[in-house]
């Protein structure tokens, strides 16, 4: 699959820096790779999106569905370096006040 | 301009009458295109083979700049997965929900989890206005309402060209101006193409950057908003100010016309 998902760990908080294009054939492999830290009930769930060229629906129902999960544990989602296309869809879907946004990785480590 | 689709000499024919008499134009991409002509000119003929629905006479039509009048089935398959469309009269399946209409291009082109589907299907379902209706059938809803609906289907699979085939016919004036808001706002927001063939005169003035006008098979005009409004053309004045054209004939041929002798 034409994605790639490359842990960081910085400050003892793991954080994946999420490449490729995030469509229908790829997000169910994403979401397969996602679920396996929810599963670990990792928190916070640091992901990067600055090598992401191009994300569809699938792949933000993906993240919206991951969010949900972590909810159930009480786990933090935060979303870094979201290009400005992805968050004009994000914000017409009224996502941008449902995920936690920051600007870089350094930032979501830093709470 | 980027073109997103061109046609190129393009006959067609239902049987042996010929409808679409060698038409060439372009569609830039990014862009509202609106397909006018009267009625029986063959918008919709036209529609049903830019989708590859039916295989023309003669002549070429690129989309993205591959010809798909050579595709063969499975190779137009994918194509068409990046084509959304709202047919003419919407065309929801009856026995389905409105959810699991907009569901089904979804099921059937990926091997999406169910539990995705479902948030995309709710996003599209949002995205028209029609939160909250998913579990209706079609007979439970409003003209606008399916309209909505076919809509959210025609963009299940992210599409990047969006047919929309007379959105609005039969909608009273306030319906009909919140699905150009719609309209706006899809192209806005998914900078995608979209063709919508109309003939509502306020929708065009909202929703258009570029018109294509048919008449009887054939191309009369093709050129932005701004220039349609310069036009000269007899056929299109009278168009945008909403008067017949002028067909009357003269006395010797009423009579011919009246008595059948020709
Ligand atoms: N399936 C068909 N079989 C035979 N003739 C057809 C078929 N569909 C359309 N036609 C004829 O082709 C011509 C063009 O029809 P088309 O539906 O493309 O027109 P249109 O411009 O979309 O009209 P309208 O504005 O009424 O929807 C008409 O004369 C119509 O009667
Ligand atoms: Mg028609």
């Amino acid at each position: 699959m034409n994605i790639g998902l490359e842990a960081v760990t910085k400050n003892d908080k793991k954080a994946f820096y999420l490449s490729g294009e995030i469509d229908m054939h790829s997000s169910p492999v994403l979401r397969k790779e996602l679920m396996k830290l929810v599963d670990r009930k990792i928190t916070p769930l640091i992901v990067d999106f600055g090598g992401v060229s191009y994300i569809d629906s699938s792949g933000i129902a993906t993240f919206v569905e991951v969010l949900k999960s972590m909810m159930e544990y009480g786990g933090a989602l935060r979303l870094t370096g979201i290009p400005d296309s992805v968050m004009e869809i994000f914000r017409f879907a009224r996502l941008d006040s449902v995920f936690d946004i920051y600007e870089s990785v350094d930032n979501a480590v830093a709470c | 301009m980027e073109k997103a689709i061109e046609v190129k000499g393009l006959v067609t024919h239902y049987g042996t009458r010929e409808i679409l008499k060698n038409v060439t134009f372009s569609i830039p991409r990014g862009m509202t295109t609106v397909i006018l002509g009267g009625s029986g000119s063959g918008k919709s003929t036209l529609l049903r083979h830019i989708i590859g629905l039916l295989k023309p006479t003669k002549g070429n039509i690129f989309i993205n700049e591959r010809d798909i009048t050579s595709l063969s089935e499975i190779e137009m398959i994918d194509v068409r997965k990046k084509m959304g469309v709202l047919f003419q009269g919407a065309a929801l399946l009856n026995s389905l929900t409105v959810s699991d209409n907009v569901a089904l291009p979804v099921t059937e082109h990926t091997k999406l989890q169910g539990s995705t589907i479902d948030i995309m299907v709710r996003m599209k379902l949002d995205l028209v206005g029609l939160s909250g209706s998913g579990g209706l059938y079609p007979s439970q809803l409003s003209g606008g309402m399916k309209k909505r609906a076919g809509i959210a289907r025609a963009m299940a699979l992210d599409p990047d060209l969006l047919f929309l085939d007379e959105p609005s016919a039969g909608l009273d004036p306030v319906t009909a101006a919140g699905l150009d808001e719609l309209i706006v706002r899809l192209k806005k927001v998914f900078k995608i193409t979209i063709v919508v063939v109309t003939h509502e005169l306020p929708s065009i003035h909202i929703i258009a950057d570029y018109a294509v006008m048919l008449n009887r098979g054939e191309i009369v005009f093709t050129g932005t908003m701004d220039e349609l409004k310069m036009s000269d053309d007899p056929q299109i004045v009278s168009f945008l100010a909403r008067r017949p054209p002028d067909d009357s004939l003269a006395p010797g041929d009423y009579l011919k016309t009246i008595t059948g002798n020709s």
